[in-house]
């Protein structure tokens, strides 16, 4: 079973509704934008609960692992990224850039989302590095190969796609608008 | 943009209480504005003593064990944490009068108004809930 990491974890176990949406929301004030929240509860209500809270709050759910009798829910703070504009000039869309991995093409696709979102839903074969990783682990990409960088809305690859090309990367695509509005096939970790 | 939630609570017994204050926790907790008039027998709910020891609905009292259980917070407990959390508690002037209850009978932190002081908020109110 793999590891989701979170910034910090919070133990609602043993609660009765609605204590656990009530400690998810202090919880988070302690969070950053864009850091992501672990929420162990038991109450068999909370994974609905937890969907309804994030939609409602505009934070992003991004899914439940079941262990025995405990409920993992993983979510991430609202950052308001989607406002900031985009710069990196070399850009693709969701549907050519899908075309492109039905028609087998060896391409390189550069998650750079938080490993929670990753783990829940990627495009099959892509790798992960978290924006914020980025710079450490540059050295296990290939500077010659095209490479796609996606994330949830197309700001954070936007960020990495700057960061790759200013460090040698040439051929650095952005892809918009990303896994948010993604139709094609996808994987999940084995949770 | 928050939404209003506008309750009333004219029944005091311990279900009573629960329903009345998981919703209203709930809503504040998804970042929405509550509040709440207590009238009639609701008024039981924010009373210093009798919220401490409110009454199982008659045949029912065999619910305390799964209450106990399911782990469930005591009433005084979601009370203060529904009012930490900013939900505003308004106490019916009218039946306090009736009963002759001054404000200080009442947890701390409540308002005293009249129906028109709840009204007013329920006016622009996106959920208006009756208990």
């Amino acid at each position: 079973m793999e590891i989701i990491k979170s910034n910090i974890t919070l133990d609602a176990k043993g609660l009765a509704c609605p204590m656990p949406i009530v400690k998810t929301k202090k919880a988070m004030t302690q969070l950053e934008g864009g850091q992501v929240l672990e929420v162990q509860a038991t109450d068999k209500g909370s994974k609905a609960d937890i969907k309804a809270w994030a939609e409602s709050t505009g934070h992003q759910y991004l899914g439940t692992v079941e262990e025995g009798e405990v409920l993992k829910h993983y979510l991430r703070k609202a950052s308001g990224e989607e406002t900031i504009d985009k710069k990196h000039p070399h850009v693709i869309n969701n549907d050519d850039l899908q075309s492109k991995v039905a028609s087998n093409e060896h391409i390189v696709i550069l998650d750079v989302r938080e490993e929670a979102e990753y783990a829940f839903n990627h495009i099959p074969n892509s790798i992960s590095i978290p924006l914020g990783d980025l710079e450490k682990r540059m050295n296990e990409l290939n500077k010659e190969d095209q490479l796609f960088v996606v994330c949830r809305t197309g700001s954070r690859s936007d960020l990495a796609a700057q960061k790759l090309a200013a460090n040698g990367f040439t051929k650095v695509v952005n892809v918009l608008p990303g896994m948010s509005n993604w139709s094609g096939d996808t994987a999940s970790l084995n949770l | 943009m928050s939404k209003k939630v506008a309750i009333i609570a004219s029944n005091g017994g311990l279900f009573d209480g629960y329903k009345v204050f998981n919703i209203a926790s709930a809503a504040a907790a998804t970042d929405q504005e509550v509040a709440i008039f207590f009238t009639f027998e609701g008024l039981n709910l924010i009373h210093k003593q009798a919220n401490q020891q409110l009454a199982m609905p008659a045949g029912k009292e065999h619910f305390a064990e799964g209450f106990a259980k399911a782990n469930v917070p005591s009433i005084p407990e979601l009370l203060s944490m529904a009012q930490e959390m900013g939900v505003k508690f308004i106490g019916c002037q009218m039946t306090m009068d009736v009963m002759g209850l001054e404000k200080e009978a009442f947890v701390y932190g409540i308002e005293v108004g009249g129906a028109v002081t709840f009204l007013e908020f329920a006016k622009g109110a996106d959920v208006t809930l009756t208990f």
